[in-house]
C-alpha cells in the first residue's frame, strides 16, 4: 500500500476509534441546530397568565372598542374545548388622560408594571384615526418591561388598526357588510417551477415552495460543510503540532517522506469527514423520509456536496498542516488558530445574503473565489433557483487549481518547518520556504 | 570497500549561521562509523540531510551511488536523537504500523520476532504510554531496524539506557552489522565509540576535524599521555615542569607531556615525590583528544 494510505489509515483509525468520535458525532448536530430545535419544540409553548392592561385614551373611543374586543377574546379564545386554558386573558382598565400632568401619569404606570401590579399601559393618541405626520397625538404607544417582543402588542396593535380602518371606512359611507371583504387578504402562495418526467413526457405539477425548505435545505448543508471543516481539516493544525512537539515526527520521517507524511494526514482526516457527512446525511435522509417529507431532500445537490468537501478538506487540510508544522507548542497553534480559520468563517456571514438572492452579484462573485466556493456554490445550488451551469464548473476549476497549489505550498512549507525547533518562523521566512522550499 | 554514503563538500546554513561547512564524509560498506562531536556542532544536521530530511545549500550527497537519498529511505533505518511514538497505539499495533511503511512482508512475525528479542513480548498488548522509559526506546529501536535495512543511522542510540538495556542494544547493533548493515551512530559516549566504530568521525562547529580508524587518529596525536597511579595521588604531581595537562581521575591521573620533553625525567621527579604502583606511556584516549579538540582555550589549564 502507498505510504500515504498507510499514514492516512492510522489517522482514521485513531480519530473513529476512540470515545471523543463518538460524542462529537453525536453532540456536534446538537450544539450546531440545538437553538433551531429548542425553538421549534417551545414556539407554541405561550405565557398563559392574564394580563392587566391600562388604557391612557385621548380619542375617548377606541378605549371602549378595545375592551369589547378584550371581552370577546376572553369568552372565545382563552379555553379551549376541554376547558384547558390555552391563552391569556386581557383585562383592559380604561384610565383617564391625565392632561395637566402627563409624563407623571406615565411614571406612575410605569412603576406600576414595575410592582408587577399592571401588565402594560397603553397610549391612544386623539388624532389615530385622522393622523397628522410627525405628531405624538396621531400615534399610539405601548408600555412594558419587554415592549419589543410583548405578544399583547400584535394583538392590541391588530384590532385596533382594524377598529380605526372600519371606522374610516363607515366615514366615507361604506356599508358595514362590505367592510369584512375590504379586510379579507388573499395570500399569493410560493410555487416552485412545473418539469417534464423526460421519461414518461408527463407534465409534472409544481410543488409549494416553503420558507421553510428554501432557508432550511442550504443552511443545512452549509452547516454540514462548515462542521466537516471544523471537525477533520482545523485540527490537523494542532495535530501536527503535538506530533512535532512529541518527537513523533522526525521518527516517521525515517520511513515517509514530509509529502507522504502530510498528505497521509490529510487524507485521514478526509476519510474521517466522509464518514461523518455520509453519517449525518444518511440519518437525514431517513428521518425527513420517515416523517413524510421526503421531496424537501435535494437528491442532486449530495454528489456536488461530496466532490467539495473533497477538495475542502484538502486544501483547508494542507494549510492547516502546513502551519501546524510551524507551531512549537500550543501557545503556538492557539496565536494562529482564529487567523488561519477566519477565511474559513467569512462564509457563513453571507448566508442570508446568498439565499435571499442566490443570482445576484454578490453570491456569483463570492462563490467563484476558490477558498469560499465549496460553502457559497453549494449554497446557492441548494436554494430552488437555477444557477448556470458554468458556474459551478467554473468554480470547481478554480477549487481544485488552488487545492493543488495549497498542497504544493503546504508541503514546502511543512517540509521546512516540521522539525524546527526555535520560535515560530515569521511570515518572510515561511514565504522563503514556500519560494525556495 | 566501497562506499555506501559519500557526503562531498556539504554547507548548510540556517538564517546566517553555517551549521555545516564544506564537509566531505565517505561510510565504507559494512563498517561501524561513529559520528562524534559536542552539542550544537552539526551531528544531527548532517545526519538529517544524509536521510533528505533536509537538504544541503551545496555539495551533493550520495547513497548507495545514487544522488537521490529520498528514493532509498525504504533501505535506511532512523532512529533520531529526540524520538516520540504515539502514545495511544499499542506497542505491537505501532509496530506493526511502522512494518508496513517499511514495506516488512510478514509484519506480524517480524512484530512478535523482535518483541521476543527485546524481552517486550508481555508488553504487545499495552499502550505505548503505559511502558517504562527503556522499554519505549526499545520499541523505537525496534522500528528503525525491522526491516533489516542496509543503513542503520542512530542518533545517540544509548542515550537514557540503563546498562543492560544499553548492551542488549549494542548486541543488536552488532548483529545487524554482521549480517551485512551498514551503522553510522553518534555518541557523547568516547568508551562506546572507541569499542564498537572501526572509524571515528569528529565534527566541531560545523567542519570536520577528525575522520578515520581509531589507530590512526590516535596515531596522529603521538604518544604523548602518561597514565599515572601513585600514592600521593595529584598531591604528588603539582609543579612539576614538561606538564601540560593533568586530568585527574581519582584513581588514576592522565598527564599530557609537553612536545620535546623527556618522559624519563618526569618519571623521575613524580619517584622522588611519591611512590609509583603504575606507569604506562601511551597515545591520548578518545575522550582526550574530543576534549582537546572541543575545548582548545582550557587545555592549558588542569582539569
Amino acid at each position: 500500500m502507498n505510504k500515504t494510505l498507510i499514514i492516512a489509515k492510522r489517522e482514521y483509525r485513531a480519530a473513529v476509534k476512540t470515545r471523543t468520535f463518538l460524542i462529537s458525532l453525536i453532540l456536534l448536530p446538537v450544539f450546531m441546530g440545538g437553538g433551531m430545535l429548542v425553538f421549534t419544540l417551545f414556539k407554541d409553548k405561550i405565557d398563559v397568565s392574564d394580563k392587566n392592561i391600562e388604557v391612557i385614551d385621548y380619542t375617548g373611543q377606541l378605549g371602549l372598542d378595545l375592551k369589547e374586543k378584550a371581552e370577546f377574546w376572553n369568552l372565545n379564545h382563552v379555553l379551549n374545548e376541554e376547558g384547558e386554558k390555552i391563552a391569556p386573558c386581557y383585562n383592559i382598565i380604561l384610565t383617564e388622560p391625565d392632561t395637566a400632568a402627563p409624563t407623571e401619569q406615565k411614571l406612575n404606570l410605569s412603576d406600576k408594571i414595575r410592582g408587577k401590579e399592571i401588565h402594560a399601559f397603553l397610549q391612544i393618541g386623539r388624532d389615530v384615526i385622522h393622523p397628522r405626520q410627525g405628531e405624538e397625538q396621531s400615534e399610539m404607544f405601548y408600555y412594558a418591561e419587554n415592549a419589543a417582543l410583548d405578544k399583547v402588542r400584535d394583538w392590541i396593535s391588530g384590532n385596533l388598526n382594524n377598529r380605526i380602518r372600519e371606522l374610516r371606512l363607515q366615514e366615507l359611507g361604506i356599508e358595514q357588510e362590505r367592510i369584512s371583504d375590504l379586510f379579507h387578504w388573499v395570500n399569493t402562495e410560493g410555487m416552485g417551477l412545473l418539469t417534464m418526467d423526460t421519461k414518461t413526457g408527463k407534465v409534472i405539477d409544481a410543488r409549494k415552495s416553503s420558507q421553510l425548505q428554501t432557508i432550511l435545505v442550504p443552511y443545512v448543508l452549509l452547516l454540514l460543510m462548515f462542521m466537516m471543516l471544523m471537525m477533520s481539516a482545523v485540527p490537523l493544525l494542532t495535530a501536527v503540532m503535538e506530533e512535532k512537539n512529541e518527537r513523533i515526527a522526525e521518527v516517521l520521517l525515517g520511513s515517509a517522506s514530509p509529502w507522504q507524511f502530510m498528505m497521509g494526514k490529510v487524507t485521514g482526516s478526509l476519510a474521517v469527514s466522509f464518514t461523518t457527512s455520509a453519517i449525518y446525511i444518511a440519518g437525514a435522509v431517513f428521518t425527513v423520509n420517515w416523517m413524510g417529507l421526503g421531496d424537501m431532500i435535494p437528491y442532486h445537490i449530495l454528489p456536488w456536496f461530496f466532490i467539495y468537501l473533497f477538495f475542502n478538506i484538502i486544501m483547508v487540510g494542507s494549510i492547516m498542516a502546513a502551519l501546524g508544522a510551524t507551531c512549537n507548542n500550543s501557545k503556538d497553534a492557539q496565536a494562529i488558530q482564529f487567523p488561519a480559520m477566519f477565511p474559513i468563517i467569512i462564509p457563513l456571514f453571507f448566508m442570508m445574503p446568498v439565499i435571499i438572492d442566490p443570482l445576484g452579484k454578490l453570491a456569483t462573485g463570492i462563490s467563484l473565489f476558490p477558498l469560499w466556493t465549496p460553502m457559497i456554490m453549494l449554497l446557492r445550488q441548494s436554494t430552488s433557483v437555477t444557477i448556470p451551469i458554468w458556474q459551478p464548473i467554473v468554480g470547481l476549476s478554480g477549487v481544485m487549481l488552488f487545492t493543488i497549489f495549497s498542497v504544493w505550498a503546504g508541503s514546502r512549507i511543512f517540509r521546512s518547518a516540521i522539525l524546527l525547533q526555535d520560535k515560530r518562523p515569521a511570515t518572510k521566512l515561511l514565504l522563503k520556504y514556500l519560494i525556495k522550499g | 570497500m566501497s562506499n555506501i554514503i559519500e557526503l562531498d563538500h556539504i554547507t548548510k546554513s540556517f538564517g546566517n549561521s553555517v551549521v555545516v561547512r564544506d564537509l566531505s564524509l565517505n561510510v565504507p560498506k559494512g563498517s561501524i562509523y561513529g559520528f562524534i562531536g559536542p552539542n550544537g556542532s552539526g551531528k544531527t544536521t548532517t545526519i538529517r540531510m544524509i536521510m533528505d530530511i533536509l537538504y544541503p545549500d551545496s555539495g551533493v550527497i550520495r547513497i548507495f551511488n545514487n544522488v537521490q537519498t529520498g528514493i532509498h529511505l525504504d533501505r535506511i533505518g532512523y532512529l533520531p536523537e529526540e524520538r516520540g511514538l504515539y502514545k495511544k497505539m499499542k506497542t505491537k499495533e505501532l509496530i506493526r504500523f511502522y512494518c508496513e511503511l517499511k514495506r516488512v512482508t510478514d509484519p506480524s512475525r517480524e512484530a512478535d520476532h523482535w518483541l521476543a528479542k527485546f524481552d517486550l513480548a508481555a508488553s504487545a498488548n499495552k499502550k505505548v504510554e503505559a511502558l517504562s522509559k527503556g522499554m519505549s526506546q526499545k520499541v523505537q529501536f525496534i522500528i528503525t531496524v525491522i526491516n533489516k535495512p542496509d543503513i542503520i543511522i542512530l542518533d545517540e542510540p544509548f542515550s537514557g539506557l540503563d546498562p543492560v538495556n544499553a548492551d542488549i542494544i549494542k548486541e543488536a547493533i552488532l548483529e545487524l552489522r554482521k549480517s551485512g548493515s551498514t551503522i553510522l551512530f553518534s555518541t557523547h559516549d568516547m568508551a562506546v565509540a572507541e569499542k564498537m566504530c572501526d572509524f571515528i568521525f569528529m565534527i566541531y562547529k560545523g567542519e570536520k576535524v577528525l575522520d578515520g580508524t581509531l589507530e590512526s587518529i590516535r596515531k596522529k596525536f603521538g604518544e604523548d599521555t602518561i597514565r599515572i597511579q601513585t600514592e600521593a595521588g595529584m598531591n604528588g604531581l603539582r609543579d612539576i615542569g614538561g606538564i601540560s595537562n593533568i586530568n585527574d581521575f581519582g584513581q588514576v591521573q592522565e598527564i599530557r607531556i609537553l612536545p620535546e620533553t623527556d618522559d624519563m625525567l618526569i618519571l623521575k621527579e613524580i619517584m622522588s615525590r611519591t611512590r609509583i604502583k603504575k606507569f604506562e606511556i601511551s597515545s591520548p584516549s578518545l575522550n582526550d583528544i574530543f576534549i582537546r579538540i572541543a575545548k582548545p582555550d582550557k587545555t592549558n589549564n588542569h582539569e
